[in-house]
């Protein structure tokens, strides 16, 4: 092929990769949301699924109605569900900072199903809520951590994950993917350890951070 | 050949299988006195679980009151889930279903001693299934260190504080002046103005039935809850914890011209599903691992 003739290819398959560039999607481009651009949410929008035959949330149950719920009360109803309430007080300040992470998140990160717009849904596709579920402990363990936040160094908004993990065990697997293991936390917390050095064992690369 | 067995053998056999029937003590205390394990293990259930899950605490709060007979056995350890979990094993003697509602006599349920020891079943003639509609004292009234019930039927001598409270269903506002029924004590409460009964000592109860399989990680209690004017709202599974305060909310729906059969509402609430999660990893198979074991 001589040189004309590859300088007048490259030009024809120039122009038709313009010529289908309207076509193709535009790439996203997303500023990070930190906790300097975003405030804290004051509601957090919850699709309430259909019970199945026994009385219970279904993850996979169809979705009736979609409730605004106060941020805080919302935190506080989900974390006796995920945590138990007679836990030691660190793990629970750790589980309480890993729920109001993850649905801060996806406050951040609605979703539409089914011609719903949610945050978060009440089963454990997210979290495990339940309505006027909270408890004295698992309340006090919120109280102590609403002024802070647990995100990456430059203040961006992160989803901490957890998961229920093995009882009596340090749960490095879990650290490993950089989930919290809920069993983990208990295990350390009663180990003497304190809710910031449970969510630094679990999570790298994050950072406690003063809200304004 | 002979194809059937001789008057004589017959009669031999006979005489065999009376002579073992008869050396089977009726009276296990009698052939049991001189066998502290024996007389520990009589009238406990015996699948609930192996004899060595009494919880530390127990046997030391037992101690002081009556010395346990001497036993050439060496003391079972405890496993550390179980004593974590404090429930009782089944070393122990239950305690009498009390259909009179007062305060069990077994001095010392743990300490295996046969005298003053409560059978089940025994001398009161009344069925443990239809209890006297008496209300027995409190576990506060009884203290501490007495379960509320029988520890074979899953009381323990744990308590938490708990409270209750009772709102419209539909207005979520509170309801002052319910009555609020404990099921496994009977206590009574009336709710304040903002719907909340005072708090009270409640029982720790585990279903006996899933001691064998995976230790139960929090008790479960039933409220019943009565209004003038409002569907009797039954309240299932409430979770308790020993050792802390906690509080549950019972909704209770307005009866309203509409409703023609009024049957009481039951909620259910479920198990916390760290244990299902527990439990399910507890039987899985290798052939049949249906979503895995427990991963990150």
């Amino acid at each position: 092929m001589t040189r004309v003739q590859r300088t007048i290819s490259l030009l024809c398959a120039s122009c038709g990769f313009a010529a289908i560039a309207p076509i193709l999607p535009a790439p996203r481009v997303e500023a990070a949301q930190t906790i300097y651009n975003t405030s804290p949410p004051s509601v957090i929008r919850v699709a309430i699924r259909e019970n199945n035959a026994s009385g219970e949330p279904d993850p996979r149950g169809r979705i009736i109605y979609v409730e605004a719920v106060p941020f805080a009360t919302y935190c506080e109803d989900v974390l006796p569900n995920e945590w138990f309430p007679s836990w030691h007080p660190e793990a629970l300040k750790a589980g309480a900072m890993a729920v109001k992470m993850f649905a801060w998140y996806h406050h951040l990160h609605p979703v539409t199903i089914d011609g719903f717009t949610f945050d978060v849904d009440n089963t454990t596709n997210f979290q495990h809520f339940q309505e006027m579920s909270s408890q004295p402990t698992t309340n006090a363990a919120f109280q102590a951590i609403q002024k802070l936040a647990y995100t990456k160094p430059n203040g961006e908004i992160v989803e901490l994950n957890y998961s229920a993990g093995y009882e009596n065990d340090p749960n490095w697997q879990y650290r490993n993917a950089q989930k919290m293991a809920q069993w983990g936390s208990e295990y350390w917390a009663r180990k003497g350890q304190s809710y910031l050095q449970i969510l630094q064992f679990y999570y790298q690369n994050r950072a406690l951070m003063r809200l304004q | 050949m002979k194809r059937h067995p001789s008057k004589r053998s017959v009669i031999i056999a006979s005489l065999l299988a009376s002579a073992i029937v008869v050396a089977i003590p009726t009276q296990p205390q009698i052939g049991a006195l001189r066998h502290a394990h024996a007389r520990t293990l009589h009238g406990a259930i015996a699948a609930m679980a192996p004899a060595g899950i009494d919880p530390v605490e127990q046997r030391t709060e037992a101690a002081p009151q009556a010395k346990p007979p001497v036993s050439e056995a060496p003391a079972p350890q405890p496993r550390a889930r179980d004593a974590g979990n404090g429930k009782p094993g089944p070393g122990k003697v239950p305690v009498q279903p009390n259909p009179s509602g007062s305060k069990p006599k077994a001095s010392n349920p743990s300490s295996g001693s046969s005298a003053g020891q409560a059978k089940p079943n025994a001398s009161s003639g009344a069925s443990p299934a239809t209890p006297k509609p008496v209300p027995p004292p409190s576990p506060a009234a009884q203290g501490n260190d007495q379960p509320a019930g029988p520890e074979s039927w899953g009381y323990t001598r744990k308590t938490a504080k708990l409270r209750i409270r009772v709102i419209d269903g539909r207005t979520k506002e509170p309801i002052d002046g319910a009555e609020v029924v404990l099921i496994e004590t009977e206590q009574r409460f009336k709710t304040d103005a903002q719907g909340f009964t005072p708090w009270f000592d409640a029982p720790v109860i585990r279903n006996p039935k899933y001691r064998p399989m995976v230790a139960e990680l929090h008790g479960q209690l039933g409220a019943i809850a009565y209004k003038d004017g409002y569907r009797d709202s039954i309240h299932l599974g409430i979770r308790v914890h020993e050792g802390i305060r906690q509080q549950t909310t019972i909704w209770m729906y307005k009866i309203g011209p509409a409703d023609r059969r009024i049957e009481p509402v039951l909620y259910q609430e479920p198990y916390h599903h760290l244990w299902l999660i527990q439990l399910a990893d507890k039987f899985r198979s290798h052939t049949q691992p249906g979503e895995g074991p427990e991963r990150p």
